[in-house]
């Protein structure tokens, strides 16, 4: 039972992290493109991008956060 | 017990049990406070030493929240507000590099037990709405019917989906980063751990600036007229 609950906590952050990995991606690639188009409205876009990171970090890290529970059930 | 959750009271007031965490953050407000008292304790027109320090900071922190609210006078009302989130969950975030956090019975960093961060989140939904309906009036209300009455269920959702999300962002990141140090100390002690607090100097300091910036967009939101 041990094994399986481990099994699923490494699987709830990993698929978490490619999710928000690939998003995270996307989004700082265009950012850094819009910036490097038009370099006066970088103040703007980066806190923008800020905004939208932290969005995309929360899916992440509730994945995370289902592991920690998930890890806190493992006795023995 | 989960790691680095201490909940067994300190002492008691009265019936109330005070915990260890209760206490950090007491000691975390009295540094803001005996910093912010020393340095306006004897200010002068020309600022220097710690007043100029202190000065420059409130100065950035509110142009900050103009530009990004902005309309002046809700800046002006709410930037107070924000900028002591802002210190406090910043010094909250760089008290878990102290050696012994986490590691020394009953001392972690605050923000790391989400009791914390939801009472932070919890004063950011009453600001929203205070400053909601501070700007409008009863009009606030019908901000919750817009665009129209079938999307009433999906914005009371929304309501409770933000001061949700900003605990679980705060209290997740700062607590999957002690984590990790945790385990990283235990397997090779020292040199690696070095490595990965420097880069929770970052990310301590991003995870304020984000807490700070959506509860700005949110209060802003509530109290423009966007909607």
């Amino acid at each position: 039972m041990g094994s399986t609950i481990a099994l699923g906590a490494g699987l709830a952050v990993s698929i978490a992290g490619i999710g928000g990995g690939i998003g995270m991606g996307v989004a700082g690639g265009k950012a850094f493109e819009a910036i490097a188009r038009q370099p006066e409205v970088g103040g703007d876009v980066r806190t923008l991008l800020f905004i939208t990171l932290a969005f995309i970090e929360t899916l992440t890290i509730y994945g995370l956060l289902i592991a920690f529970m998930l890890v806190s059930k493992i006795t023995a | 017990m989960i790691f680095g959750m201490w909940d067994e009271a300190l002492f008691k007031i009265g019936s109330i049990n005070v915990d260890h965490l209760v206490v950090t953050e007491w000691a975390i407000i009295a540094l803001i406070g005996i910093f912010a008292f020393a340095a306006t304790r004897n200010m002068q027109v020309v600022p220097r030493g710690l007043q100029n320090v202190w000065e420059a900071a409130i100065v950035f922190t509110y142009d900050f929240f103009t530009q990004l609210m902005e309309e002046e006078h809700v800046a002006k009302k709410w930037a107070p507000v924000l900028t002591t989130f802002f210190l406090f969950i910043l010094i909250s975030n760089y008290s878990g590099l102290i050696p012994g956090a986490a590691h020394v019975a009953g001392y972690q960093p605050p923000t790391s037990n989400w009791n914390v961060t939801m009472t932070l989140a919890l004063v950011t939904f009453f600001s929203v709405h205070i400053a909601g309906f501070s700007e409008h009036g009863a009009h606030y209300l019908g901000h919750f019917v817009s665009p129209s009455v079938a999307m009433l269920p999906l914005n009371l959702i929304e309501e409770v989906a933000h001061p949700l999300s900003l605990t679980v962002r705060l209290f997740g990141n700062i607590f999957g980063e002690e984590m990790v140090i945790a385990f990283l100390l235990f397997m090779a002690p020292f040199v690696v751990p070095s490595l990965i607090m420097g880069l929770s100097l970052l990310l301590g300091a991003i995870q304020a600036i984000v807490f700070t910036i959506l509860s700005s967009s949110y209060i802003a939101a509530a109290a423009g007229h966007g909607h």
